[in-house]
């Protein structure tokens, strides 16, 4: 999976938690969940855990940590996938 | 600096299903855990829990200037005493002094780095539709917004 395709399967993730529908269509790298797309801090642990669901990976304490932006998640999504298919 | 979160229980209740496998266990320890799974209403515990850690995260987070999502690294301790819930919030070296107020319709949480400054602290909890418009102009210590409430300390 490439970063775009990460990206188009995170918006789809990410779209019932957000209410911020043109930024949700504007989706890019630099967008914040919670100031982008006013997701609440609860629903973020839900986003965490369909992204496992969804890619079939594990998110530690320490990568959930850093997802508060599509650039950040995009990479640890990346990064456990890589580590995964190795 | 001040801190304080509220959580609208009725949204709570359809936003987030913390009993979704997993779910406990990305935000709450192993003690919080138990607190939950022993209470006699679980679903005050989590959101009391959880309450105090986002007031106590936004102390942190201005002191510090990290921004994160660790729930799991903030510990809380409850100490009840009557009415009032009162409880300790800890990360890394830091502890944060926390009071709780439960309401049928709401959970609010108030903190401060000082166990002294609690009762000092000023709030003011609007429900929609009475927001004022202007209500950054008075300067809150921090606000928080969830549901139909609106929560401002001072």
């Amino acid at each position: 999976m490439n970063k775009e395709e990460i990206i188009e399967a995170l918006k789809t993730i990410v779209e019932p938690y957000s209410e911020e529908v043109s930024a949700i269509a504007n989706i890019d790298e630099n967008t914040d969940f919670i100031n982008d797309l006013k997701i609440n801090s609860a629903n973020l642990v839900d986003i965490v855990l369909d992204i496992e669901e969804k890619f079939n990976i594990e998110i530690d304490n320490d990568s959930m940590a850093k997802m508060l932006t599509v650039k950040a998640t995009t990479e640890i999504i990346a990064q456990k996938l890589e580590a995964n298919a190795g | 600096m001040l801190g304080n979160d509220i959580v609208d229980l009725d949204l709570a209740k359809i936003q987030s299903n913390w009993r979704r496998k997993n779910y406990l266990d990305k935000i709450f320890t192993t003690e919080e855990q138990l607190l939950i799974s022993s209470a006699k209403r679980p679903d005050e515990m989590v959101w009391l829990l959880w309450s105090m850690k986002e007031s106590a995260y936004k102390i942190y987070n201005r002191k510090t200037g990290i921004r994160n999502f660790a729930p799991k690294s903030l510990n809380c301790t409850i100490y009840p005493n009557n009415d009032q819930i009162k409880g300790t919030v800890s990360i890394d070296n830091d502890t944060y002094f926390t009071k709780s107020d439960i309401q049928l319709q709401y959970i609010h949480t108030i903190a401060a780095p000082i166990y002294g400054k609690l009762e000092k602290i000023k709030v003011t909890i609007y429900q929609s539709p009475n927001h004022p418009g202007d209500y950054r102009s008075t300067k809150p210590g921090c606000v928080s917004h969830h549901g139909q409430y609106l929560a401002l300390v001072y």
